[in-house]
């Protein structure tokens, strides 16, 4: 009985196997995030962004620009940082149930990895189509650019990486080495931002018509590719659970 | 850790568990592939999707089920041929129809003003079915490549066509005969895309008259076959689980 009874009070006291809070929080920031985002473009994009020669231009998007490059840097070097400075140097010896709650962990991560890359690869990249398609372009930082190329892309890069070190750092399945897929799915998309200045040069230099399927934008389209590594970052997670939880369901 | 302990307390938590890992990994896989299918989609053949004055009877037909297929046949080479789950495809359609459909209501029509029924994109629904029947009735990866892969592109026409038929519709406008798909593009003028680059209706493959659609589906339909053998093997190689020693 009163073993019982210390039973009981451990699991009240034991933090939940899946912080709910923080999924819902994960998911909501960024959809509440991007829902201001695509009202400033809805707002400013006409009445300040068809002329980068136009002083409101520079107030209105260029400022933009500067101040998400800081914020940008700043975050991703607090948020990597943190999770490399506060590792678990004992990661072997932790109780499989600690290791099943950092699962759960990791696929928060992974969930809100999945939300940014959305917004990145389909929403704001196809939000470039119809912009570039109806509006010509006189510089390569465009209201639709600002956004999708030096927001979207950061964001779902410093999410990536973050899971990616929160993975490596925490769990025992990512200690024997650096999973190749897992690899690709946050390397690969990340590429995508370096080819930017291929495109960026390819329409400075000819300036061209936006006929999206052009093979200047293949470079989108290889690296686009790399997020199908999810699939072996699942592989990986089901046997790593699966093992946690095989004899249980026997 | 020691071998002995649980990770759970009890059966019915181990259940649970599992339960909460299968909907939070089809959330996150359901938006990774939906981000990587999409870009690759529409900027691999994204013009021929965006507009319905590019939805012409051979290009649109040819081209959107060829770099349509890719993303299906790997998942399906993960989804299936680890799992047996027999919706590789369709999920990745769907995700698709989900990223653009949002896509062109909130920024085609939402930002830049386009009428929805100038944009609406394609859809892979029934070539995705027949490939995920085929897949679960034969659990051959050559039969589903073979004949799934034929159908998949000989149905994306029919299974467009009641939405696009009544814009295929001849009108006349200012003497000159037109499809009413053409007309909106005329009278919606994309700037940046001018309509000396709109590709449509070219070549002499016209000469068979009606027959464009069927022969365009049709070839299609082969290459389709060629990209799903292809794609099968790049999804089995993305669905690997090694680990590289750091330098």
């Amino acid at each position: 009985m009163a073993a019982t009874t210390e039973s009981v009070k451990a699991d009240a006291a034991e933090a939940p196997l899946l912080n709910k809070r923080n999924l819902f929080f994960a998911v909501a920031i960024y959809c509440v995030f991007y829902a201001w985002v695509r009202w400033y473009e809805g707002v400013y994009g006409w009445s300040a962004g068809l002329d980068s020669f136009a002083p409101e231009f520079e107030t209105y998007w260029m400022n933009f620009l500067y101040i998400e490059f800081v914020l940008e840097v700043s975050t991703a070097g607090i948020l990597w940082g943190y999770l490399w400075k506060s590792r678990d140097r004992k990661v072997m010896s932790i109780t499989p149930r600690e290791e099943l709650r950092r699962h759960f962990t990791h696929w928060v991560w992974l969930v809100a990895y999945s939300v940014a890359i959305y917004f990145g690869a389909s929403y704001f990249t196809e939000q470039d189509g119809t912009w570039h398609q109806t509006i010509v372009r006189d510089t390569d930082f465009t209201p639709s650019h600002v956004i999708e190329f030096y927001l979207s892309y950061p964001i779902y890069i410093i999410t990536g990486g973050a899971s990616f070190i929160y993975a490596k750092t925490r769990l025992p399945t990512y200690n024997q080495g650096l999973s190749l897929q897992y690899m690709v799915a946050v390397v690969g998309p990340f590429m995508i931002l370096p080819n930017v200045g291929l495109n960026e040069w390819g329409h400075t230099f000819w300036f061209m018509e936006e006929l999206f399927v052009a093979p200047l934008h293949y470079g989108f389209v290889f690296f686009g590719w790399a997020a199908l590594g999810a699939l072996g970052v699942l592989n990986i997670e089901c046997q790593a659970i699966a093992k946690l939880l095989k004899k249980d369901l026997a | 850790m020691s071998a002995s302990q649980s990770a759970v307390r009890s059966r019915a938590e181990a259940v649970k568990v599992s339960r909460t890992f299968d909907w939070l990994i089809l959330f996150a896989l359901f938006f990774i592939i939906l981000g990587g299918y999409h870009v690759h989609f529409m900027l691999t053949g994204g013009d021929w999707d965006f507009w319905t004055d590019w939805k012409d009877r051979r290009l649109w037909v040819t081209v959107l089920p060829i770099v349509g297929i890719t993303f299906p046949a790997a998942v399906q080479a993960v989804l299936w041929w680890r799992y047996r789950l027999p919706f590789g495809a369709i999920v990745s359609v769907l995700g698709l129809l989900f990223g653009e459909w949002v896509n062109r209501y909130f920024n085609f029509w939402g930002w830049t003003y386009f009428p929805v029924n100038f944009v609406f994109p394609s859809q892979f629904v029934p070539g995705a079915i027949v490939l995920d029947v085929v897949l679960l009735l034969t659990n051959s990866m050559i039969i589903t490549a073979v004949i799934g892969g034929l159908a998949y592109g000989l149905l994306f026409y029919p299974g467009n066509w009641p939405v696009m038929a009544p814009l295929h519709i001849p009108v006349e406008y200012n003497g000159m005969m037109m499809t009413l798909a053409d007309l909106q593009g005329y009278h919606y003028v994309r700037t940046g895309t001018p309509e000396y680059i709109r590709m449509v209706e070219k070549g002499t493959l016209r000469t068979f008259g009606k027959d464009v659609a069927p022969v365009s589906a049709f070839f299609s339909g082969f290459v389709s076959i060629i990209i799903y053998f292809l794609w099968h093997f790049f999804g089995k190689w993305f669905g690997s689980t090694a680990f590289t020693q750091a330098a």
